[in-house]
């Protein structure tokens, strides 16, 4: 079995936009899925409605390709009936944050052993650059042209609050750090959410004075910033600047998990 | 092993003349078939990949694969060896 068997070959090239960061994320959990040696007729994927979720349709195991925001209860049908199999969600922030946000708190709460993928670009990409409950403050979307004025949701607090047993963030250029950190959630027993920005040149990028895909990857570069890093900066007084986001590996407990391996 | 852009893939995105270590990937000139500029090759045989994989028995660097949102980067079996011209600069 090797990398290139994961891909659904008559379905490539995918309809992403050049230079959009779901492929990447696409390669890197394909990579980790092959590392680990799963077998391709025990791994589902599971993807609802979006850029991201075209991804489910790009590989050559089993996937469902469900309704918009119900990833999640699929997934967890998915894994009760069938607790041998590995159950992978894509997802978007869109889909996930905003009509699933219910679903996400409840498959959190309930720790189904699923592994959640989030590919948050800032926005609704697929249906023309809507302002999604990701989209940072200040930024410029169709939806707001003056300015978003709402609070971002962090995704990641969430999960740690709803009762993830994995929580990590990571972008689209670290791709060795997020290939690890997938390859760690589905090990790990218990829901694991692993959320990764993506860049969007189309629909954000385009808006916000990031028109190419280069000066995309710099922001994320230049934004990220580590966990221990934070936590020193915490310490000493420094607060978190305007903009900069926290990567890493955020939890790992082991609470006690529904649907686990028989 | 030979690098290779899968032409029919690549999108003409650059993002791996941006990841790669070894600044192997340049911007592209002209359009390739399907009317995207795709990256050309400076020196592929400076890979790190392309040298040692056998040797070490796996994979190595890889970031220009797995950057590539188009799945278009991929390595394939190269001849035994075939006599290069080098020419030396003093």
């Amino acid at each position: 079995m090797t990398l290139e068997d994961w891909y659904r070959q008559d379905r490539l090239p995918h309809i992403y936009c050049a230079g959009c960061g779901n492929g990447t994320i696409l390669n890197c959990t394909l990579r980790a899925v092959n590392e680990l040696g799963l077998v391709q007729d025990r791994t589902t994927f599971v993807s609802g409605i979006g850029c991201s979720s075209r991804a489910a349709g790009y590989t050559s195991s089993d996937s469902l390709h469900t309704t918009h925001g119900r990833a999640l209860p699929f997934a967890t049908g998915v894994k009760l009936v069938k607790p041998e199999n590995d159950v992978i969600v894509f997802t978007g922030d869109g889909d996930l944050s905003a009509i699933g946000g219910n679903h996400f708190i409840h498959a959190c709460r309930r720790n189904i052993d699923l592994t959640v993928i989030c590919m948050n670009n800032n926005i609704y990409g697929m249906t023309g650059g809507q302002g999604s409950p990701c989209t940072p403050y200040g930024a410029i979307t169709t939806t707001t042209p003056y300015g978003m004025h709402e609070m971002p949701f962090d995704l990641c607090a969430v999960a740690e609050a709803a009762g993830a047993n994995y929580v990590a963030r990571w972008t689209s250029f670290h791709v060795k750090e997020l290939t690890e950190a997938i390859r760690t959630g589905i090990e790990t027993p218990g829901l694991s959410f692993i959320e990764v920005m993506a860049q969007c040149p189309t629909s954000f990028g385009s808006k916000n004075k990031m028109k190419q895909v280069s000066q995309m990857i710099d922001m994320f570069r230049t934004n990220a910033v580590l966990k221990g890093k934070a936590e020193r900066d915490r310490a000493a007084g420094i607060p978190l600047a305007p903009g900069k986001f926290i990567v890493g590996e955020l939890v790992r407990r082991s609470n006690p998990v529904l649907g686990g391996r028989p | 092993m030979k690098l290779v852009i899968d032409e029919r893939r690549c999108k003409g995105c650059n993002l791996c003349t941006q990841v790669c270590p070894y600044r192997i990937f340049q911007e592209g000139k002209r359009p390739g078939p399907r009317g995207y500029v795709i990256p050309v090759l400076d020196h592929p045989e400076r890979c790190t990949n392309c040298r040692l994989q056998i040797m070490y028995g796996r994979q190595l660097c890889g970031m220009c694969q797995m950057t590539c949102p188009d799945q278009a980067i991929s390595w394939i079996e190269e001849k035994p060896y075939e006599a290069h011209k080098v020419v030396i600069e003093y």
